[in-house]
């Protein structure tokens, strides 16, 4: 793997939750966390940015779940982007087409349960809007901004998990975050770690040891 | 010291268990045993709330306890990269299992699990090591996803999904290794029969 630093770049970081997933990943950072030198911005998460409903500032559980239906919205875009790309070797695509299938239900499962809250979700991001994304030009591009997206998601469920409060809401979050560390044992051993390489840590933090 | 943060943060974590030994007796007990009644989660560490911690972290440790010793007994079949792969999921097992102890003891309580009484005689290769490991593995995932809602504080539901991560992590590993899909399931709920 490239022993390139990750680099985070500032966007646009309005939200109290999207500030608290930068300062996670700085930490990251300086701790010496590295990726395969994926550059991801602040505003890689879209739909973080435009958390503006009624339970934006709130602590409650719908605010996690207006996050994570963002952050699965943003997941189908960079799959189905991925997917139709044509960068993809079959094996890779086809698993990638199943990865974004299963987003699509993530999302669709989490935008009901907000919407039975009494929230609405957030509108899907458009791929344009996933900062980063156009910038990808091979299969190894769009591994590494995928494994970075997923351990995002991983952090942000970590994070769900200290939050939520329904026991309903945390079955399905716990189901939702072990199928994101599946997906990034498969892109892992995509990036050519070996089976074990391919589950880093004991306890999956969304962090990739350094290479 | 708060024993559930540093069993979370992976560099605090590897200094803070070096070297650490558990010495465990009792008898044990599976989750639905463990488990209150209470469908509310609750925040904040009252005796009630920490009896039922206590309870439910030992039937987890019980389960990695014996993951364990499958992993152990099943190592002499595996080759090469399946070979390193087992090994390295015998140190995650090995961790949870240390790191469930330690917040067991942090609550007050006692460790008191042992591993299941598996009979193994049937694993005759490779193949059978990994089916039987998934199987654990399943078990273990259903148990966890149940339990983790009816844990009371924020730290210990963050680690237990960072624990199932880790088991569905595995699971996608030893089905690759058999030829596999390593992700069938968007929602990854285990099988608390897979055993059975």
């Amino acid at each position: 793997m490239s022993k390139d630093r990750l680099t985070i770049v500032d966007g646009e970081c309005d939200t109290a939750l999207v500030t608290d997933y930068e300062a996670t990943r700085r930490e990251a950072v300086r701790r010496g966390i590295v990726t395969g030198g994926a550059v991801i911005a602040g505003a890689t998460i879209p739909t973080l940015l435009r958390v503006g409903r009624a339970f934006a500032q709130s602590d409650g559980d719908g605010a996690v779940l207006e996050s994570a239906v963002g952050l699965e919205q943003t997941a189908v875009v960079v799959y189905d982007t991925a997917f139709k790309s044509k960068l993809l070797e079959k094996p890779l695509a086809l698993a990638v087409r199943l990865f974004r299938d299963q987003e699509q239900e993530h999302a669709d499962a989490l935008s009901q349960a907000l919407e039975d809250l009494g929230g609405t979700p957030p509108e899907p991001p458009t791929s344009a809007e996933v900062k980063g994304l156009g910038s990808v030009r091979s299969q190894e591009d769009i591994l590494r901004f995928a494994v970075e997206l997923e351990n995002m998601a991983v952090m942000a469920y970590v994070d769900a998990h200290m939050k939520l409060q329904s026991p309903e809401l945390l079955k399905t979050g716990t189901q939702i975050m072990a199928n994101e560390g599946q997906h990034l044992v498969l892109l892992r051993q995509a990036l050519g770690a070996s089976p074990a390489q391919s589950v880093p840590s004991a306890f999956e933090a969304g962090i990739d040891p350094a290479s | 010291m708060d024993a559930l943060r540093i069993m979370r943060d992976p560099i605090s974590r590897r200094r803070f268990f070096a070297g650490a030994g558990v010495t465990l007796a009792g008898g044990s007990a599976m989750f639905a045993a463990a488990c209150g009644d209470d469908d509310e989660t609750t925040e904040g560490g009252d005796a009630a709330d920490s009896s039922s911690d206590i309870g439910i972290l030992n039937s987890a440790l019980a389960l990695e306890l014996t993951a364990i010793e499958a992993y152990t007994k099943g190592a002499p079949l595996l080759k090469g990269r399946v070979l390193a792969a087992g090994k390295e999921f015998l140190i995650h097992e090995q961790e949870h299992a240390d790191g469930l102890t330690q917040a067991i003891k942090q609550l007050g309580g006692t460790t008191d699990a042992q591993a299941m009484k598996l009979d193994f005689s049937g694993l005759r290769n490779q193949d059978d090591v990994l089916r039987f490991a998934t199987n654990l593995e399943n078990v273990a995932i259903a148990a966890y996803v149940d339990a983790l809602p009816k844990l009371s504080s924020p730290d210990l539901r963050a680690t237990a999904a960072q624990i199932v991560t880790n088991e569905a992590e595995h699971v996608a590993v030893l089905q690759l290794a058999l030829g596999n899909q390593p992700a069938p399931d968007a929602f990854v709920t285990g099988d608390a029969n897979a055993l059975a």
